[in-house]
């Protein structure tokens, strides 16, 4: 019973908090930079993680801010280490499966969806942690929880109207609460299909 | 399919042709220069519109005689309206009209686009159906895929001011009366994005068919296309 008053009252807060979200269009320009041009922050912490897999860094430029992404594959799963141009450590992006979300986030997720969508399919999720450095890294060499961490969900879906089929990047917080949404613009593909 | 699988599908296809290239066959060199013209409409509809020019600067036989006289083939005009099915697909269809040595051909085009974005390459499925109508050959029907790969040469999507490698490879089954022939393409091109909206990309169109009944034509088209969002 107490379960799903929990739910009931997460549906709520989300309905209520969320209403007045609008999708934003998201735009972003990302391009390789080498090891040697990252600030040495940023490299000492992934070389901290001691990897066993090749490190690959990007210069990500937005419309308001630029920063620096560390991609690297650990133990099967796919990872982004978010810097600062100074590289100081923002937040870590880690790929999970849906099924791995806790079934109480997942409702508040999909009760989310199904009201923008008609249809919906959940294309990515990744869980994304943000707080100090000390805590990063610990939270990126044990599988253990960190208290003091932020977490949220970045969930990348396919969503369908009554008019159109479109990708949107949801950002959801750790209690399901979604925190923004933005409408992903796909680059321009005639001279594939021509 | 990784890029690993990818670089073996196309050594393979290369390996093939330069067997298919050591035979005593016919070739033909020259410059196959382009410009797309794309417009984006209301309710997810575009349109499309291409000029094509095809000239002769070589032609012969391998080991043997070489005509290197400069001969101006054909130029096409395509005008093809298409619409998004669904998040990566588009169905499109159009009309196609060739110049050629003072004739015209008449070429209808149906086709369907899925174009996949994978993490580090966008990699675009292409099936057409064309039915091509002059008053001097009988009708000819074709069927063709084509699998284009797009790698960006910096980051992993191609943004303004970045360069791509673009590679097309084509099979085309056409039956004419009652004739059929495989003709493969496989067009390696080097892309730049200027800014969104203009793409320009220079490389080797390469073509071989007939070689089904021995007769094989290889032919090397120098290719620059122009793509332009207007």
């Amino acid at each position: 019973m107490l379960k799903y008053l929990n739910t009931s009252i997460t549906f709520l807060i989300t309905l209520l908090c969320s209403s007045n979200l609008v999708a934003q269009e998201k735009f972003e320009k990302e391009s390789r930079i080498k090891r040697q041009d990252v600030p040495s922050n940023a490299v000492q912490f992934i070389d901290s993680l001691v990897l066993k897999n090749r490190v690959k860094w990007f210069l990500e430029e937005g419309l308001e801010r630029k920063s620096i992404e560390a991609k690297f594959k650990n133990k099967k799963k796919r990872y982004s280490i978010e810097f600062d141009t100074l590289g100081n450590v923002e937040d870590v992006e880690i790929e999970i499966n849906w099924k791995e979300l806790r079934t109480q986030l997942k409702d508040s997720i999909y009760f989310r969806l199904k009201k923008d969508c008609l249809k919906h399919k959940i294309v990515k999720v990744q869980i994304q942690f943000s707080g100090n450095q000390p805590d990063l890294l610990s939270k990126l060499k044990t599988t253990e929880t960190i208290p003091n961490l932020t977490t949220k969900y970045e969930v990348i879906v396919k969503c369908s109207s009554k008019n159109s089929v479109d990708l949107f990047e949801y950002l959801f917080s750790d209690a399901g609460q979604p925190l923004s949404i933005s409408k992903i613009i796909f680059k321009n593909s005639s001279h594939l299909e021509y | 399919m990784n890029t690993k699988k990818s670089a073996i599908i196309i050594i393979i296809v290369c390996l093939q042709f330069l067997n298919t290239v050591s035979a005593q066959n016919t070739y033909q060199f020259g410059a196959l220069p382009s410009l797309n013209l794309n417009r984006k409409l209301k309710k997810d509809w575009s349109i499309n519109t291409k000029i094509e020019s095809r000239q002769l600067l070589q032609s012969g036989e391998f080991n043997g005689n070489a005509d290197k006289v400069y001969k101006y083939v054909l130029t096409d005009f395509s005008l093809i309206s298409a619409k998004k099915v669904g998040l990566n697909s588009r169905i499109a269809g159009g009309y196609l009209i060739r110049f050629r040595e003072g004739k015209l051909v008449h070429r209808f085009i149906q086709q369907y686009i899925i174009v996949q974005r994978l993490n580090a390459f966008r990699l675009a499925h292409r099936f057409l159906g064309d039915q091509t109508f002059s008053t001097n050959e009988k009708p000819e029907f074709r069927f063709r895929y084509r699998i284009t790969s797009e790698i960006p040469l910096n980051g992993e999507s191609v943004d303004s001011g970045e360069f791509y490698l673009k590679i097309n490879n084509e099979y085309l089954n056409s039956f004419q009366d009652a004739d059929y022939d495989l003709e493969i393409r496989l067009v390696p091109l080097l892309g730049y994005d200027i800014n969104d909206n203009i793409k320009i990309e220079l490389g080797l169109d390469y073509r071989v068919n007939s070689f089904l009944n021995n007769n094989t034509r290889h032919s090397f088209w120098t290719s620059l296309n122009f793509f332009v969002e207007i």
